[in-house]
């Protein structure tokens, strides 16, 4: 019994005796950690038939602020740390169209200002990405800030020709990708 | 105040990474009590016994299944970052788990009934967190690298699966010995919740695609819902700054804690029976019960599905409400069609219940059992089957219920007894968390004094960083086999 019990113990010491390493660990590392994912999404989409076009008189025939929180809520100013926010137009009426885009804070200072020349149909689909943040794009104090979204278009054109294409319109889509940082 | 919840929140987070509640080592480990309360039909023979109050059981258990501490905090010159992703973020799958439980024993007894020595019988009180968290692959990858260039992949939300509890439980076990073969015990079970939460039947899913309009939709379809209880109460006094807090809780716990909370009820089943002179069968049933969640209840739901394309303005219906707020009417919208509700209702839980059982096979020389008794309970006449063996070698098989369905390990293991003094156990266990998992467990009687303390999955202990699984269990007590 005496030498079956020793051996019960010899086969148990390398188990303690392994049960004391630890390989050495940093926990500093995690002030290192970024989580900065990229969310996207749409932000406006405006669309007017040419009928509408022709029936106001004078250049402008939209000049319009919209209520626009998404970027001034305070979760998104706060970590928003780079982003891009992308433009379609798309003109299937017979005019030359300016669209104006402008980014306005809550006290209603423009911000920052897309313009769009559109040439009329058949013409193709104007797209244009505007970089905020980083090294080459503009502030991104423009995308913090932002409370609102005037969006003005002006008729270079005539009030009574109508495009032959199937149910002209003017049509501005816009998105955009924020990248924001969690941790 | 920064203490304090620094304090609570290391128990949360310690809650959520502890590891499965096998006690492998202990389950019929007949010479320590408190392995009567994972097969209440378990052999005993002593006479009575009481455990030291707190010190008589106490189980810690840690570990996850996907990735380890050493996996993230190595100190190998990587980049955390690049470990995060490819280790963690990527690696791990919906079936890995963070999840465990501890236990400690406030206050244990047991007797032998003196007109019906057949009969012994147990009680006590001990407090218990139980935990689990699966590995929410989508939403931590939706969290980690966003929605962006993503289109057409849909995020699963029922990947969040969790659910944990802190309780008390009062019981009380009656072991009968029905034959020299057989022996049997159940145990009454009222729980008494102090916080739990759940989180366990969601769906849905949210996804970007090209929109029909705008240049993009998202779209959100939700079936989710968390219940609460106990925690309302926790947060008011965690966000008043002008209580103590560490005595406000502590009031609150031994309120909820005795009976002054959420109540339950519940029962363990249990029996040995042997099934030849050295060989025995065992198996339990535990925590077959549920809790009633009715008091600081609080319940949240995201259920419905809304798309959306941004804010949409189309002439000329747009002209006819010139001062429409367009991005509130959206915001509205999406409320609706998805709404954010909040209830108070009462509601059901059931325990995770546990299945045990094991065959064992005894040989080697026969050990008299710590009893001097003239056996009146035993059965006379034939070979004595509580004679006990210096060695035991045999199987045990675990099972857990759990939201993704049972959890289940199997162990080998040894005993081996070294006199009346010492009695020694080790198992080599399978599960999910590891395939290296060996524990030992030691039995020491000193007189009337017992101790036993046990350590699971020890070869990890080289590295204790790098495991999966960690646990400690111990306990103190007095047992005596001499008459009442």
């Amino acid at each position: 019994m005496k030498n079956s019990t020793r051996s019960f113990f010899k086969a148990l010491l390398p188990f303690c005796l392994l049960a004391s390493c630890a390989e050495p660990q940093d926990f500093s590392q995690f002030d290192d950690l970024e989580i900065t994912p990229v969310v996207e999404g749409s932000i406006l989409y405006v669309e007017s038939p040419e009928s509408v076009i022709n029936q106001i008189e004078g250049i402008n025939f939209i000049t319009q602020d919209f209520n626009f929180d998404a970027f001034s809520e305070d979760f998104v100013a706060e970590r928003t740390i780079d982003g891009v926010v992308i433009y379609e137009v798309e003109n299937t009426t017979s005019k030359r169209l300016n669209i104006m885009v402008e980014f306005l804070d809550e006290a209603e200072t423009v911000l920052d200002t897309e313009i769009f020349a559109v040439d009329p149909a058949p013409t193709s689909i104007l797209r244009r990405e505007i970089s905020y943040g980083g090294a080459s794009g503009r502030s991104i104090d423009i995308i913090r800030n932002t409370s609102s979204l005037r969006v003005g278009a002006e008729n270079l054109g005539d009030n009574s020709t109508t495009s032959i294409l199937p149910d002209p319109k003017i049509i501005l889509r816009t998105s955009a990708k924020l990248r924001i940082r969690l941790k | 105040m920064t203490y304090v919840r620094g304090l609570l929140m290391t128990l949360l987070l310690g809650c959520i990474t502890m590891h499965a509640q096998n006690k492998e080592l202990l389950y019929d480990f007949t010479d320590i009590p408190q392995a009567l309360l994972i097969n209440p039909g378990m052999k005993t023979s002593s006479e009575w016994y009481a455990g030291i109050p707190l010190l008589s059981g106490i189980s810690f258990q840690v570990g996850t299944s996907g990735f380890t501490v050493d996996d993230i905090f190595a100190d190998d010159g990587l980049d955390i970052n690049d470990k995060i992703r490819d280790r963690v973020i990527y690696s791990a799958d919906i079936t890995d788990e963070l999840s465990g439980t501890y236990q400690v024993e406030l206050l244990s007894g047991g007797f032998r009934r003196q007109n019906r020595p057949s009969d012994f019988y147990s009680f006590g009180i001990y407090n218990e967190g139980d935990a689990i968290g699966y590995w929410m692959r989508d939403l931590a990858i939706l969290a980690y690298e966003g929605n962006a260039d993503q289109l057409g992949r849909r995020f699963n939300l029922g990947h969040l699966k969790t659910r944990g509890e802190v309780l008390n439980v009062f019981h009380f076990g009656l072991n009968r010995r029905m034959s020299d073969k057989l022996t049997v015990g159940a145990r009454a079970k009222v729980y008494s919740g102090i916080i739990a939460y759940k989180s366990t039947h969601n769906r849905g899913y949210f996804l970007t695609t090209a929109g029909q309009q705008n240049l993009l939709a998202n779209t959100i379809e939700a079936d989710l819902e968390l219940r609460t209880s106990g925690l309302e109460k926790l947060r008011e006094i965690l966000t008043d700054d002008t209580s103590d807090h560490a005595a406000e809780i502590r009031k609150l716990a031994l309120k909820r804690g005795f009976l002054g909370g959420d109540l339950g009820l519940g029962v363990d089943l249990g029996l040995s029976y042997n099934l030849n002179e050295k060989t025995v069968f065992t198996a339990s049933l535990l925590d077959l019960g549920f809790m009633y969640h009715t008091s600081d209840v609080r319940s949240f739901t995201l259920r419905g599905n809304a798309t959306v394309e941004g804010v949409q303005v189309i002439l000329p219906d747009a002209f006819s409400d010139p001062d429409r707020d367009f991005w509130q009417s959206l915001i509205d919208d999406v409320q609706d069609l998805v709404p954010f509700e909040e209830d108070n209702n009462a509601y059901i839980s059931f325990r995770p219940t546990k299945l045990y059982s094991s065959i064992r096979y005894n040989f080697g020389e026969p050990v008299a059992s710590m009893a001097d008794c003239d056996c009146s309970y035993k059965v006379s006449g034939r070979r004595n089957l509580d004679m006990g063996y210096t060695n035991g070698l045999g199987l045990q098989l675990y099972a857990i219920n759990r939201p993704r369905g049972p959890q289940t390990a199997l162990s080998a293991f040894y005993m081996r007894k070294l006199g009346r003094v010492l009695a020694l156990k080790t198992t080599y266990t399978i599960d999910k968390f590891s395939t290296t998992n060996i524990g030992l467990g030691l039995n020491l009687q000193a007189g009337p004094v017992n101790f036993y303390v046990m350590a699971d999955n020890l070869l990890a202990y080289r590295n204790i960083a790098d495991s999966h699984y960690a646990s400690l269990q111990f306990g103190l007590n007095i047992i005596s086999w001499g008459k009442n």
